[in-house]
């Protein structure tokens, strides 16, 4: 008996159903959402970003962030994420509709970053965490970011862009620390991480 | 449809064998050297990766040797620059010789190797300058994913036309296997990539395709590749039949239905509707059944001959694998129930089940894999089997380590993480002995390959005298081995 | 790669006759493939009960599994919690936003440019909607579909508002939605110390059927021709017109001159 068709048709038809089911289904579902106006602000969910922000992702992905941090705010009673202040809900699919890509991560070596702009609204706060990360949080084993920013001589006075550097770091003497468009670009993007935002089928959890 | 031919006599199945290594020869060689190529790459961006997580500040001032750049050049590199030219190698020299049917234009699966490798070279450094998606197991961009693409569809190709002119007769359970990796793999690859890297879909649904993908790779491209060389080599070695050829029918099916709805069981708890969640966990459980089914074909193949691993390297490793396979396949069912995985997800535990499988399970096989064939195909014996014996226990006691280590530092983490009480900075720090022992044993992993790369070296170039006699373990202590139970 | 018994040892020369092509290296290989055995063959043995049970369980398991955590196998329930039998809600819908806040949202958007956020108005220019007999029920002409029919088509010519003459010009909204404009409504006639029943989606959009040939922005005489309805409060289900007092004729039935802009 000739087994080739059996076996080809048999691999086919049971791969054919894990492609409906998660490929097909999640793009006809899940892959043409349309943004939703809150009725109460009149604001549109999920926000756009700007197009520094927009900038921002590809550097996030650029620098392998997702590698450590995640993107997404468990369900209630499931892990502590909520308790955490990590996030007002649960995030849902239309949340990310406008990440391209998309960075929910599956490594928690840092903290979750759904809400880092709603949590640090600091542009400061972030450049000096990107710089010097160990000095900002004691403890993180984060690596520095230093090669997104660039050590300049101070021409007459100091520049709006410079950032501070907290002890025991410091700029060579005469020298200021800018960021670079890069840094700037990530930085706007970690600012527009915020989905406490409601949604029709995110309802905020009971108290 | 012609009369089957009367069945080879011994003389004539070795000419046939030897005729069908022969022409496997340069695809083989090429895929195998280039695979332990990256396996070097692999090992070394590895431990790069898992020493700066000892310590932040190690290289950290360029962009090009981040963490977060190196650790996704390690995972490309090992998976396919090492991982799946192994598997390719593996599967083109199976099926040629299980179909009984030589390796014809060989010529072009050469120009598909060298495609191959310049694929994952210039994606993998790709990677470190700065272009890489940060999708996971798809982080190539698009430059060098396309070139893995055209390189592979030459390879399936061949594989799919062995298995179509076959010998007739019996076809084998490695082969339907080998089949199916062919043929699923270019679907997988191609849909995920145009998906998310070519004409990206919408942010919410992303996740389901990457890890649908992400889980197919890893179940429908290498454990069968993986299965289908412990189906051929315990058997084969051995000289005894595979305990049932039923349970293989069950254990192949139910295989292909239940392991590609898994992918969503790395995003419990996620941003996806409750059903396709829970679906992947039930599929996830589902998985017992292949996993038991395989277990049982295996062990009662081997029982009453587990003395042989004393001298058989092919043996060895390959047993070693196929134990490691049901040991990592329990583990990952276990791991995608809810009430457990809020305890091991975003954790170190994740990551050493991912080393238990490819590692400790497919690794291990492609080396008992390739120990038995390339002295087929370069017509060499292993020169030493001090340095067998030396790599076998390095990267055993290596992963073995490594999985320990990470296993109960994820569990710590993931416990910590659970508590609200407990700060966030507290469950990192209960990660960071754990991750130094990885590295540790990261470098005995890294020890054992370059013994291993020294050995394929020393076999390639036909070092040292020549021998008629396999190269045994306990041949080089003067130990004879021991007649088999049938 | 265990020895077995030799047949004959390696025979160069008798494999070599059968062989054509000669570059193989074929004696070379035979070292390994002389020792090999036969390629694997199946055993039969069955597959055993205990198995076939223990599988039969898991997937009696998997049923019960999949219909108590899919959520209904809705789209957009996301907590595998929740249980949506047929014929459930999908997903826990937040409570649809209070109307008053929505109203203040849209007359603060559409509204103020003219009647200020005070309501009051701009003296000879705009009139006042505070404490307006056009808006709360004084007991004249003035009629709740009145009011909605000026939402929707507008008003032109000169009209009295407590006691001003003004002679502007409001624009038809009959673009806004009938819960905007119903909100609209509910929110001036519950602010700035105005009290009245609320105006429901409904009824505007019963009167938008209705006034569907209008195309010209009524004028005072218009409306004071049409007697006036007054709604009076929503009904908890939902608001019926139809509870309307049963002297008046069909509600607002333009009984204008067919001729526009009169």
């Amino acid at each position: 008996m000739n087994r080739m068709p059996v076996i080809i048709v048999g691999i086919f038809l049971t791969f054919l159903s894990s492609w409906l089911g998660l490929v097909a289904y999640p793009y006809l579902t899940l892959g043409r959402f349309t943004p939703v106006t809150d009725e109460a602000t009149g604001d549109i969910n999920p926000p756009t970003l700007s197009g520094l922000a927009v900038r921002g992702q590809r550097v996030y992905a650029s620098a392998g962030c997702i590698y450590c941090h995640s993107q997404q705010v468990r369900q209630v009673g499931y892990g502590s994420d909520l308790e955490r202040g990590w996030g007002a809900r649960p995030t849902v699919a239309r949340d990310y509709m406008r990440e391209n890509p998309v960075f929910l991560g599956t490594m928690r070596t840092g903290p979750d970053l759904t809400n880092i702009g709603a949590r640090q609204s600091s542009a400061m706060w972030h450049h000096q965490h990107l710089y010097q990360p160990t000095v900002v949080s004691p403890g993180s084993i984060m690596p520095s970011y230093r090669y997104l920013y660039v050590t300049q001589k101070i021409q007459g006075q100091r520049s709006a862009r410079a950032i501070d550097l907290l002890p025991p770091d410091n700029a060579p003497e005469g020298y200021e620390i800018v960021p670079s468009a890069e840094a700037e670009a990530l930085v706007a993007y970690l600012l527009s991480l915020n989905r406490n935002y409601p949604l029709p089928e995110a309802p905020e959890p009971p108290q | 449809m012609p009369r089957p031919a009367a069945p080879p006599t011994a003389a004539e199945d070795k000419i046939e064998r030897a005729e069908i290594d022969a022409s496997t020869r340069l695809p083989v060689v090429l895929f195998y050297g280039s695979a332990i190529f990256w396996l070097l790459v692999g090992s070394f961006f590895a431990l790069l990766a898992s020493l700066k997580m000892n310590n932040p500040h190690f290289l950290d001032q360029w962009g090009w040797l981040t963490f977060g750049r190196v650790r996704p050049a390690h995972l490309n590199a090992v998976a396919y620059g090492w991982a799946s030219s192994a598997a390719i190698g593996t599967g083109l020299w199976l099926m040629a010789r299980l179909c009984r049917v030589p390796l014809r234009y060989s010529k072009l699966v050469i120009g598909a190797a060298i495609f191959w490798n310049l694929g994952v070279l210039l994606g993998t450094f790709g990677i470190l300058a700065g272009d890489g998606r940060s999708i996971e197991w798809l982080e190539f961009p698009n430059y060098a994913s396309g070139m893995l693409f055209v390189a592979y569809g030459l390879i399936a190709v061949w594989g799919v036309l062995m298995f179509r002119f076959r010998q007739p007769g019996h076809v084998y359970v490695s082969q339907w296997y080998l089949l199916a990796a062919f043929l699923w793999f270019p679907w997988l690859y191609s849909t995920a990539n145009i998906l998310l890297n070519f004409e990206p879909i919408q942010g919410g649904a992303q996740g389901a395709v990457n890890w649908w993908y992400g889980h197919n790779a890893l179940g429908l491209w290498f454990t069968p590749i993986g299965l289908a060389t412990a189906y051929y080599l315990i058997p084969k070695v051995l000289g005894r039949p595979i305990h049932s050829y039923y349970l293989s029918i069950l254990g192949f099916w139910t295989l292909a239905l239940f392991y590609s709805w898994n992918g969503m069981h790395h995003l419990i708890g996620g941003p996806f509707p409750a059903w396709m969640i829970s679906a992947s966990v039930v599929a996830s459980i589902m998985m017992f059944i292949p996993v038991i089914t395989t277990a049982i074909n295996h062990h009662m193949t081997v029982r009453g001959n587990f003395g042989a691993l004393k001298w058989s390297p092919t043996l060895r490793f390959t047993v070693f694998g196929a134990m490691c396979y049901t040991l990592a396949s329990v583990q990952g069912s276990f791991m995608a129930i809810p009430s457990l995985n809020v305890i091991t997800h975003f954790t170190h535990y994740t990551v050493g089940h991912a080393h238990l499988g490819l590692y400790a399970f497919f690794t291990m096989i492609m080396f008992g894999a390739m120990y038995y064939i390339l002295p087929r195909v370069v017509g060499w014996e292993w020169p030493s089997a001090r340095l067998i014996r030396w790599h076998f226990w390095l990267v055993a006691i290596g992963i073995g380590v490594m999985v320990v280590a990470l296993t109960i530092g994820g569990i710590l983490q993931g416990l910590a993480l659970l508590d609200p009480g407990i700060t966030f900075m507290a469950s990192l720090d209960y990660t960071k002995p754990w991750l130094l022992i990885r590295s540790g044993s990261g470098i005995l992993l890294t020890a054992g390959h370059i013994v291993f790369a020294v050995s394929f070296c020393l076999l390639l170039f036909k070092v040292g005298a020549k021998r008629t006699e396999p190269t045994l373990f306990g041949t080089d202590q003067g130990r004879e081995p021991e007649p088999l139970n049938r | 790669m265990i020895d077995e018994p030799h047949q004959d040892g390696p025979q160069p020369d008798t494999f070599e006759a059968h062989r054509e092509s000669d570059d193989l290296n074929v004696r070379d290989v035979h070292g390994a493939i002389l020792r090999e055995k036969d390629d694997p063959r199946d055993g039969y043995e069955p597959i055993p009960l205990w198995l076939v049970s223990g599988f039969m369980a898991l997937v009696f398991w998997a049923g019960a599994y999949l219909a108590y955590n899919s959520g209904g196998f809705q789209s957009t329930v996301f907590d595998p919690s929740q249980v949506a039998w047929a014929g459930g809600g999908a997903g826990a819908q937040k409570a649809p936003p209070d109307p008053k806040v929505v109203g203040k949202r849209l007359f603060t958007a559409n509204c103020v440019a003219c009647h200020q956020a005070t309501g009051l108005g701009v003296p000879g220019q705009f009139p006042t909607l505070v404490g307006s007999e056009w808006v709360v029920d004084g007991g004249d002409w003035h009629g709740d579909n009145h009011l909605v029919k000026i939402l929707l088509h507008g008003l032109a010519g000169p009209i009295q508002v407590k006691g001003n003459t003004y002679n502007g010009a409001m624009p038809a909204w009959k673009q806004l939605k009938d819960d905007q404009i119903a909100a609209i409504l509910t929110y001036i006639r519950s602010e700035w110390g105005n009290a009245d029943d609320p105006i429901t989606a409904e009824q505007v959009a019963k009167m938008r059927e209705e006034t569907a040939s209008q195309t010209e922005p009524y004028t005072q005489a218009q409306l004071q021709a049409i007697p006036a309805i007054e709604y009076g409060p929503p009904a908890p289900a939902a608001a019926d017109p139809a509870a309307a007092p049963a002297s008046a004729p069909p509600a607002g039935a333009p009984a204008a001159p067919a001729t526009p802009g009169a």
